[in-house]
């Protein structure tokens, strides 16, 4: 299940040495590697597809300036991952207080014709709205794990957890999400 | 089903995913880190700036608190034999009593200056009463 990573992590470290030396170019090349991940993310987690874009910059933005905290106990994409939740939660927060649309109702907004949408599509618009219905923290492990491929202590180590529990956040995860989806 | 559950979620977010220019996203995020390049001054000046703020407001309300609550105003002593003593001269015998009466409870025995010889405040004339009470204004 779990894919191996496609950018080596001492490819990422070099480019973060690089940016924090004052190479511009070392952090475009950092938002190329890890930018759709960083979307898709996102998308799974609630983000309205108007605010993706947005959403992505801004997370990219907080973590170049906190950069000096990232000492190596992940790989920088799951750290910016985490990063991006945070983001999503902060959004969400303003959101709530400018009273627009929710997030949760943002995903569920499935547009067009529903005959027009082959049965996986609803399946991803019920796991979406499913999502929005778990805890910050079995939404983000399931996402790691099942969307991003990554193992149980990977996931421990940005959430500052330990494998044990992100096994245990994971599988309650599943069991609601199957309850949802079948 | 768990099969099923990852291969969905592995599906979730493509489409935006898909949708954003990631050149225009990198250049963007370049473009902003030029333009703030570090707010931690501004936020360090900010925070500053509302500490002060606070304080201000702390100490402005301590005074102001203190300005209107009796017996607290500066040179003034909070100590009740002042608020009598201005009008000593006009009380009876009795009254002179139940303000020593009044002081008993307030200030501890040992600090009452009662005249050699006497044990009872109710042995005193009202000119030792007004000699002890005067005594008390320090």
């Amino acid at each position: 299940m779990a894919q191996p990573h496609m950018v080596p992590a001492a490819h990422d470290t070099a480019l973060i040495a690089a940016w924090q030396a004052g190479d511009e170019q070392a952090a475009a090349e950092l938002v190329r590697r890890h930018a759709r991940p960083l979307a898709r993310f996102l998308a799974s987690a609630g983000a309205p597809d108007s605010d993706v874009d947005d959403l992505v910059q801004e997370t990219f933005i907080r973590a170049f300036r906190s950069v000096d905290r990232f000492r190596g106990q992940c790989q920088f994409r799951t750290w910016l991952l985490t990063i991006g939740g945070n983001v999503l939660k902060d959004f969400g927060r303003r959101a709530a207080r400018r009273k627009v649309l929710p997030l949760d109702e943002a995903v569920r907004d499935v547009t067009g014709d529903p005959h027009e949408h082959a049965e996986a599509r609803e399946a991803e618009a019920m796991l979406a709205a499913g999502l929005q219905q778990l805890p910050r923290l079995q939404r983000e492990v399931f996402l790691l794990r099942a969307q991003q491929g990554l193992e149980y202590a990977e996931i421990a180590a940005a959430l500052a957890t330990t494998p044990g529990a992100a096994r245990v956040h994971y599988h309650h995860a599943v069991r609601r999400l199957k309850e949802i989806v079948k | 089903m768990n099969d099923r559950l990852e291969n969905l979620a592995k599906q979730l977010g493509t489409d935006a995913a898909n949708r954003l220019d990631v050149e225009a996203t990198a250049r963007k995020v370049v473009e902003r880190l030029r333009e703030q390049p570090v707010r931690r001054i501004a936020w360090v000046q900010r925070t500053w700036l509302r500490i002060a703020a606070a304080l201000v407001l702390v100490l402005g309300g301590a005074v102001v608190a203190s300005r209107l609550t009796p017996g607290r105003r500066p040179g003034v002593s909070a100590h009740p034999a002042h608020l009598v003593a201005d009008d000593l001269g006009d009380l009876s015998t009795d009254e002179l009593r139940d303000v020593l009466a009044t002081f008993d409870e307030l200030i501890s025995p040992d600090s009452v200056a009662v005249p050699e010889g006497s044990t009872d405040l109710h042995e005193l004339d009202a000119q030792q009463l007004r000699a002890v009470l005067r005594s008390l204004e320090g």
